[in-house]
């Protein structure tokens, strides 16, 4: 019992978090006129460095030539730069700045960061076809009531929930 | 009424940056306290160990969802201020499943990496990283999956309208359907944890009952924004047949061509006024910033501005438009009006000139009618319609080197001499002015030597001392197609007074006619900027016209490109359906010199291609240019009516894969 009182004080309320989350929505739709956002801020990144490494391919090709020479100067780069603040922020307030791996365990250190990072590649590679996240999809779209996120939404859970099972040893305590 | 930044397109400015960086954070800090920070919490949802993740998301989706709906009740803001997401069903599947994957194997998804980043999460930093690599790999890879990116594009639209419900009833459901998964996460959690159960808390009871009651409520008030609210349509679901047919008997369904110019005068905010007629009648002349929208596509184009505002349709008359409104009703449009009498009644009610009426009116009145001929003709294209009859067909687009010579010395003559600037630095004709044709040509999106838009077309006239009233002669080298280019650019500024210099500046020479090397003086003018040309169309248009086959495509280009039998192009052949006549047919060389074919040759071969002078045609080559002679022979010299120019012509269409070809 002593365990979880302690998670109990940690974290927010979710309904009232959910409510937070919800009015930062809000506000971000009546003064930007656009929702939410997370992964395009870091396409334009991988933009940027492709222009450190290789400009004249990254100007030439397809989808990040439409970017142009400065792709970082962009809403969403600066909505992710504060997303990270405000995590700060709120971490520091609750002493939840731990430098770790988060893994059960039983887990390896070396499974988790293989998860990781595969599962990163297909999440951004699926943001870019999906054009957004769970924040600009899965969020904003389903606030505006948009057919898309919605389908969005219902093929995330069922991707995952489909193949949770592989993926559970990473967790296992 | 608030104006977003989107709205504004201030989007790129430092307060949007500003203004992001904040919203941000108040998202960061949101998402690290209600604990997703953590990859072990995410991933929970999905082992049903840990359900804070669809308490939190369907909470903040449905509370803002409810908010925005209120904002837009309350007249707050307006849903055209708000980006809308299109929907790609294909794309949009098959990225939700791999994200879902990406989401269960690497723990996060991109904002809450960004948050346990911040609080020391190694695993989110890396998973940061694959999703940065992820997105390169699709850059890489977007010649591939493009097929797939694009695959079920389906304009912005709704679940509601999916559904085929209500935006109310829709929300009332969400609500519902929301306020069960909480509690069911709630019982989940009992189940398979011993965590903390929350199902007794006052938070999610009084949650629950809010979000009913708010939804409910909104029902109830159900936006009654326009002004002429149709009676019986509070109640928030489709309208029915008697209250349709006792709106129609009320005559409410209608919208009278005076208050119409009044309304659009005073630029009312959320009137929408929609043209169905075709694209050509469109082109012609339309109400300004009318929407031209097809019959069939009225459901998909409209649905934003379902019951928001007051949308008017209008076409030449009035069976349409009622056939139109009708079904808009029937799917619960309560602000869709009809214009009385359609665009004809406008213009006869409206815009005929006091002068020739036959009723004497009062002051009040002809000052008014004098305001709506000043808005509705001043700053559109009607008046670029009147060409004398002599105007419009006729050789006297034609010039030879004895009348040039008779005009000459008057001040409203003005000479465009196309030659290299070497030829005309040695002689040029008295006063004539040495133009570059290239110089009128830019890259517009992306497609090489377009035409330039009117602003950049009438600062370059301008600087040459051209003024509206003045007639211009263009003298070419000895191509005719430059001249024609030069005569498309005076078109689309709306300057219909010119003539081509026949045999171009060869003619003159031939006939011994005195030259000079001095350059002419000029006074800078400012050619009036307003309004769009009413020829240009674009790969869309075009496409329209080869699904329905009702205009004939003419491409000018020589036979063996057309054939594809030669390309210098993306693909090689050319558009569906399209006749091949080569711009060369319409000339003749002499001394290596292009000049016009007699225009009664002329006449005679386009009669065998063009059923009547009111067909519509649309010419193209590859990149426009010869495309500009063929459409200034079948307009000018032969008076066709509805001549169109596809300026992007084949270099575009070849390049744009989905685009059908033959």
């Amino acid at each position: 019992m002593e365990k979880h009182d302690l998670l109990k004080k940690k974290y927010m309320n979710p309904y009232l978090a959910g409510i937070g989350l919800g009015l930062t929505l809000l506000v971000s739709f009546l003064v930007l006129g656009a929702g939410l956002g997370a992964s395009s801020g870091l396409a334009r990144i991988a933009a940027c460095i492709g222009l450190c490494v290789a400009k004249t391919h990254t100007l030439s090709s397809e989808y990040f030539g439409k970017w142009g020479q400065h792709p970082m100067q962009y809403y969403l780069v600066f909505m992710l730069v504060g997303t990270f603040i405000g995590g700060l922020c709120s971490a520091l307030l609750a002493n939840r700045t731990k430098l770790q791996i988060e893994r059960g365990k039983q887990s390896s250190v070396g499974l988790r960061i293989v998860f990781a990072f595969i599962g990163g590649i297909l999440v951004g590679f699926a943001s870019r076809l999906a054009q957004g996240c769970t924040s600009g999809q899965a969020l904003s779209g389903t606030a505006l009531l948009l057919t898309g996120s919605f389908v969005f939404l219902i093929c995330i859970f069922v991707g995952g929930y489909a193949t949770a099972k592989l993926f559970r040893r990473q967790w296992n305590d | 009424m608030i104006n977003t930044m989107y709205q504004l397109d201030t989007l790129d400015s430092a307060q949007a940056f500003i203004a992001s960086l904040l919203i941000g954070a108040a998202f960061g800090f949101f998402l690290e306290r209600a604990g997703f920070g953590s990859s072990r919490k995410l991933s929970g949802v999905f082992y049903f160990k840990d359900m804070t993740v669809i308490k939190v998301m369907f909470t903040a989706v449905i509370t803002a969802a409810l908010g925005l709906i209120l904002c837009i009740v309350l007249g707050i803001v307006s849903i055209d201020g708000i980006y809308l997401m299109p929907t790609v069903y294909g794309a949009y599947i098959v990225g939700g499943l791999i994200f879902g994957v990406g989401f269960v194997m690497g723990g996060w998804c991109p904002g809450t990496a960004a948050a346990g980043m911040a609080s020391g999460k190694i695993d989110a930093i890396i998973f940061l990283v694959g999703a940065i690599l992820g997105s390169a790999v699709f850059n890489e890879m977007f010649g591939l999956v493009k097929p797939l990116y694009e695959s079920g594009q389906s304009g912005v639209v709704f679940i509601y309208d999916t559904l085929g419900m209500s935006r109310e009833t829709f929300s009332v459901l969400l609500c519902i359907a929301a306020i069960v998964m909480f509690w069911g996460c709630e019982w989940i959690e009992k189940r398979k944890t011993a965590q903390p159960i929350l199902q007794n808390s006052t938070i999610l009871k009084t949650l629950s009952i809010a979000v009913l009651a708010m939804a409910f409520m909104l029902v109830a008030v159900k936006p009654g924004l326009s002004l002429n609210q149709l009676p019986g349509t509070m109640t928030g679901t489709t309208l029915t047949e008697s209250q349709l047919l006792e709106a129609v008997e009320m005559a409410q369904d209608h919208i009278e061509p005076e208050e119409l110019a009044d309304r659009m005068l005073r630029q009312e905010p959320g009137l929408i006024v929609v043209d169905i007629r075709p694209v050509v009648e469109y082109m012609d002349y339309h109400l300004p910033n009318a929407l031209n929208i097809q019959m069939k596509d009225l459901h998909q184009a409209l649905v934003q501005y379902k019951n928001a505002g007051t949308i008017v349709l209008y076409s030449n008359g009035m069976t349409h438009p009622v056939q139109a409104r009708d079904s808009l009703y029937r799917n619960g449009y309560n602000n869709a009006f009809i214009l009385t009498d359609g665009i004809n009644g406008f213009i006869e009610k409206c815009l005929t000139p006091v002068s020739l009426r036959d009723e004497i009116l009062p002051k009040e009145t002809t000052d008014k009618i004098r305001a709506w001929r000043a808005f509705f003709l001043g700053s559109t294209n009607v008046q670029s319609e009147s060409y004398t009859p002599q105007e419009m067909l006729s050789d006297s687009m034609l010039i030879d080197a004895e009348s040039l010579e008779k005009q000459l010395e008057r001040a409203d003559t003005k000479i465009l001499d196309l030659r290299s600037q070497t030829e005309y630095n040695t002689s040029h004709i008295k006063n004539s002015f040495s133009l570059n044709i290239e110089n009128l040509r830019t890259n517009l999106n992306g497609v090489g030597s377009m035409l330039q838009p009117r602003d950049m077309l009438t600062r370059h006239f301008s600087s040459m001392g051209i003024q509206p009233d003045d007639n211009v002669v263009i003298v070419y080298g000895n191509k005719t197609q430059d001249a024609t280019l030069v005569g498309i650019a005076l078109e689309r500024i709306g300057h219909k007074s010119y003539k081509i210099l026949n045999g171009g500046f060869a003619a003159w020479k031939s006939v011994n006619k005195p030259v000079v090397s001095e350059l002419p003086e000029t006074v800078i003018s400012s050619y009036p900027n307003n309004g769009t040309d009413n020829f240009s169309v674009d790969y869309k248009t075009v496409l329209q016209y080869v699904k329905s086959k009702k205009a004939i495509i003419i491409d000018v280009r020589p036979s063996d490109y057309f054939s594809g039998s030669k390309s210098d192009e993306a693909r090689a052949g050319h558009i569906p359906g399209a006749v091949n006549r080569p711009y060369t047919e319409d000339i003749i060389i002499v001394n290596e010199t292009a000049q016009f074919k007699p225009i009664e040759e002329l006449a005679k071969a386009y009669e065998q291609i063009i059923p009547s002078k009111d067909s519509t045609v649309i010419v193209h080559c590859r990149t426009g240019h010869q495309a500009s002679q063929t459409f200034f022979v079948l307009k000018r010299l032969l008076g066709y009516r509805n001549v169109l120019w596809y300026d992007a012509g084949w270099s575009q269409w070849a390049a744009i894969k989905d685009l059908p070809i033959e």
